[in-house]
């Protein structure tokens, strides 16, 4: 059945280098100038040219927190999208298609079949290369929605170019929303721009945690390109000059974790971030942070392993990987944002951590989150504060770091374990930052007696339990767990298609009650503990094959997990798969 | 300013008696107290090995990192601190062997900083097996049939890859080692040290006095240009020894190889290091301006 007739659910399929998702991100400004909230989800492969690329996006007048599997609009760059995808259409859905590409006997009878010549047209308008132009034309046709929006993102897209570029693309996109007007007058999904809506930001998940570092601050970005990471160091970069941040693309993940750590030692504020290869590569040197107490802020955007796995495509397989890596033990904080709006907030939050704490913090993100963008309530910069924990930056050491000679203990044996971090630069403040263990002062060869290893470990791991009162609490969404039917326990992103999920519940007299796992590490075993109590069924959804945060809760809580869904395909979590679990859960 | 033996820490070099690194400590320390650099502006970053037990004896502001990336390390430092002096001290399996990818990428930056190889042509710390440099068909434990490839040319491979200060010393002469360290501090861009530092207990061939049968200093050869890259590369390929030559046959060059005095540096290619970078911590950042480009 079609959905509510204000959302509209459209796919964009075409060749890869087709640019497709420009188009679909074009089109989803559009839609978030004009007021209406959008989520999308990008598809390709890992390549540049050739295969099939597609876009998925979602646009409604309420807030929507993923993306779904039926599809209103199918937008045919090439045969191949029709044979891929028609069957996820709703009856009476359209397709939008060349008819130079196939016929319209071709597209099934249960369908609208809108025959758009998109290169004809884009000829007479200018040039082939405005096919997807005339392809969102004709898409905006068949909702009703004004084309002025898409004409004001082809000025704005344009601007730099020459002006007759965008009046070439308007003129395209009107002739495109003409021919599927005739094709198609009475389509049952209409849109229409809301008057008055809060502004939104359009924001994909790296561009969010960019914005996240450098509102907090961040000084030094340092990272190798890899997929879904590579945004990230591309947003850094981009703003660079603009706010006198230094942005280093380095040899290799070996050499960014190193330099992190090196800034960290300076004072700056450090971050890097790659996939879960290339945190791989990163092991030794975040140990390393964690040994010599630096502050250092890494992400890790994951997709499906191991080795070079599928690149392109999203998992949740990395969060035992993360929080175990590294020879050894030491305090470290792991975040896993669920969105846009998390992954701003969890990325300040991290670098106060990190100094808070003089450790490790992750950023534990998917494909899911880096690739795609979501309308966000803009980000609200009078909330971000900084807290740089126990620095001194410029001065003298104080008496308090001092030891009895009068020298400067970096790693005084402190009640919480943390100890006041002179910077080089500060009187008298020489020291050794080590990754041996060490004395107080740093040394290496003064670390091996047993009295102060057991001492600087313990040091080290009393962090931990200020980490606890100073992370971020597991999020609740949906019904309170004592009026629920049932319970949903996940982490990471699996928090947009849960929300959905319990949303579509609710209008079948289902209450969910959904439990995001903010912080994985450490675990917040009581509150996950109290939520599974509270709740009369339960289940974990989690996107890995052998239960990762299942094992968690059964270590930390020692508790059974009654149901679980697990999907490991690549593909993200939709909504309909967890509505169903759930149904046979109850 | 600290002197020589304010450089010195409360802990006791344990390095064996005669080793090469003893030479390279006493030339550093004073070459530092002569450049007379406030103990607030310098900073040294080590490696894992011989060289980076040396760690513990300076007082300095300094990280001991791991084996092989005490380059990267320091870069981050140097990028990030402009108001400080960065030495980085490395062996010769962790700054050629492991760490040789950071060697050749540090290079080619031109960071301002120096990089100082404790170069003993074997492993010492992990007891004597062959390094990146070490003679070809020399014996060891990891070698047992004698060494099969070529050792690492470091000095050939900086010039070739574009270094702007590359010398080599020894260091059984400390006057000549501990002024190629002062011009190495005081030039502007990326300096490379190679210091060949015997190991008493474990490099049986490579000994003091088979270096000071071979060694000359380059500033006595007539006419050597040292702004002349190509000639400095010809030099460093004169180098190569085996086991087996005699004294006559196989001369070591010592000194400055090559020198670019004004050469453009990775610090000059970033404007927004006018500052040491944590300042950008001291308030939440305004990106309200990159904030409305997402439509906020």
């Amino acid at each position: 059945m079609p959905q509510a007739p204000t959302e509209l659910r459209v796919r964009i399929g075409g060749e890869a280098g087709f640019g497709i998702k420009a188009a679909g991100q074009m089109l989803a400004r559009s839609f978030v100038d004009a007021g209406l909230e959008t989520f999308d989800l990008t598809e390709y492969p890992s390549l540049i040219r050739g295969g099939h690329n597609n876009y998925l996006l979602r646009v409604s007048a309420e807030p929507v927190y993923s993306h779904v599997e039926p599809v209103d609009v199918l937008i045919c760059l090439n045969r191949e999208t029709l044979d891929l995808h028609h069957r996820e259409l709703v009856d009476g859905g359209a397709v939008i298609f060349d008819p130079a590409d196939f016929p319209a006997e071709e597209v099934p009878a249960r369908l609208q079949a809108v025959a758009v010549p998109l290169t004809d047209i884009a000829r007479d308008a200018g040039g082939k290369i405005m096919r997807n132009t005339v392809a969102l034309g004709a898409l905006l046709g068949i909702v009703g929605f004004p084309l002025t929006y898409l004409g004001d993102s082809l000025h704005k897209q344009f601007a730099k170019k020459a002006p007759e570029i965008a009046e070439n693309n308007v003129a395209a996109a009107q002739a495109g929303c003409d021919a599927a007007v005739a094709a198609c007058p009475d389509f049952f999904v209409r849109l229409a721009p809301i008057e008055g809506a809060p502004r939104r930001i359009l924001v994909d998940g790296n561009e969010a945690v960019g914005m996240g570092a450098l509102a907090a601050g961040v000084g030094f970005y340092a990272a190798y390109p890899m997929t879904p990471a590579s945004s990230i160091l591309h947003f850094m970069a981009a703003h660079e000059r603009e706010y006198g941040v230094v942005v280093k693309h380095t040899e290799d993940e070996i050499a960014a974790m190193n330099m992190v750590v090196g800034a960290a030692f300076g004072g700056t504020r450090a971050m890097t971030a790659s996939a879960g290869g290339g945190f791989a590569l990163m092991v030794e040197a975040f140990g390393m942070a964690g040994a010599s107490e630096s502050a250092v802020v890494v992400g890790v955007l994951t997709r499906p392993g191991p080795a070079t796995g599928l690149p392109t495509w999203t998992e949740q397989s990395d969060l035992r990987y993360v929080i175990h890596a590294a020879q050894g033990e030491f305090p470290r904080v792991v975040l896993a944002p669920g969105d846009r709006e998390d992954a701003f907030e969890l990325t300040w939050k991290a670098f106060n951590l990190a100094d808070q704490l003089q450790t490790p913090v992750v950023i534990l993100g998917d494909s899911y989150l880096s690739d795609n963008r979501q309308s966000t309530p803009a980000y609200d910069l009078s909330k971000v504060v900084i807290d740089r924990g126990k620095l001194v930056t410029e001065g003298e050491v104080p008496a308090e770091a001092k030891g009895a000679d009068g020298r400067y203990l970096r790693y005084k044996v402190t009640e919480d374990g943390v100890s006041v971090r002179a910077l080089p630069g500060v009187h008298g403040a020489n020291q050794l930052g080590n990754s041996y263990e060490h004395d107080e002062y740093g040394f290496g060869s003064a670390g091996e007696p047993a009295e102060v290893r057991i001492a600087q470990n313990e040091k080290r791991m009393r962090k931990l339990n200020l980490a606890r009162t100073l992370v971020p609490p597991p999020a609740l969404f949906g019904a309170p767990p004592d009026e629920a039917d049932v319970g949903l326990l996940f982490f990471g992103t699996t928090k947009g298609p849960a929300r959905e999920a319990a949303r579509m519940l609710e209008r079948e007299g289902v209450k969910a009650a959904l439990m995001q796992v903010v912080t994985v590490f450490p675990f917040p075993a009581e509150e996950v503990a109290a939520f599974l109590g509270a709740v009369p069924k339960s289940l974990l959804v989690e996107g890995n094959f052998t239960g990762q945060l299942e094992g968690l809760v059964r270590q930390e809580c020692l508790l059974p997990v009654e149901n679980t869904l697990h999907r490991y395909d690549g593909r993200p979590f939709t909504p309909e798969q967890i509505v169903a679990r759930v149904k046979e859960v109850l | 300013m600290p002197t020589a033996k304010e450089l010195e820490s409360s802990m006791k070099p344990t390095w064996c008696p005669g080793c090469g690194n003893f030479g390279m400590f006493r030339a550093l320390k004073e070459a530092i107290e002569e450049l007379a650099i406030p103990a607030e502006e310098l900073a040294m970053v080590w490696g894992i090995g011989c060289h980076g037990n040396g760690a513990d004896f300076y007082n300095v502001q300094g990280f001991h990192g791991l084996h092989g990336r005490a380059l990267p390390v320091a870069t981050g430092l140097a990028l990030t601190r402009p108001d400080l002096k960065v030495i980085v001290e490395m062996g010769d399996g962790d700054g050629y062997g492991i760490g040789g990818n950071h060697f050749i990428h540090s290079v080619r930056r031109n960071i301002d900083m120096t990089a100082i190889f404790h170069n003993n042509q074997i492993y010492g710390l992990t007891t004597g097996q062959a390094s990146p440099t070490s003679d070809q068909f020399m014996r060891t434990p990891s070698t047992p049939g004698g060494v099969v490839e070529e050792p690492v040319n470091p000095v050939g491979v900086a010039v070739a890859q574009g270094a702007t200060f590359v010398a080599r010393a020894f260091a059984g002469d400390i006057p000549h080692l501990k002024e190629i360290y002062k011009r190495a501090i005081m030039h502007e861009g990326f300096s490379v040290v190679d210091v060949y530092q015997p190991c008493v207990t474990w490099n049986k061939m490579n000994t003091f006095s088979w270096f000071r049968d071979r060694v000359y200093k380059i500033e006595e050869l007539p006419d050597y240009d040292p702004t002349d890259r190509t000639k400095a590369f010809d030099l460093s390929m004169s180098t190569f020894h085996e086991l087996t030559c005699a004294p006559d046959e196989c001369k070591i060059p010592i000194g400055v190889f090559f020198e670019e005095p004004e050469s453009f540096t990775y610090q000059d290619g970033l404007p927004q290091l006018d500052r040491p970078m944590w300042k950008h911590a001291e308030k939440p950042r305004d990106i309200s301006a990159t904030i409305a480009a997402f439509g906020g």
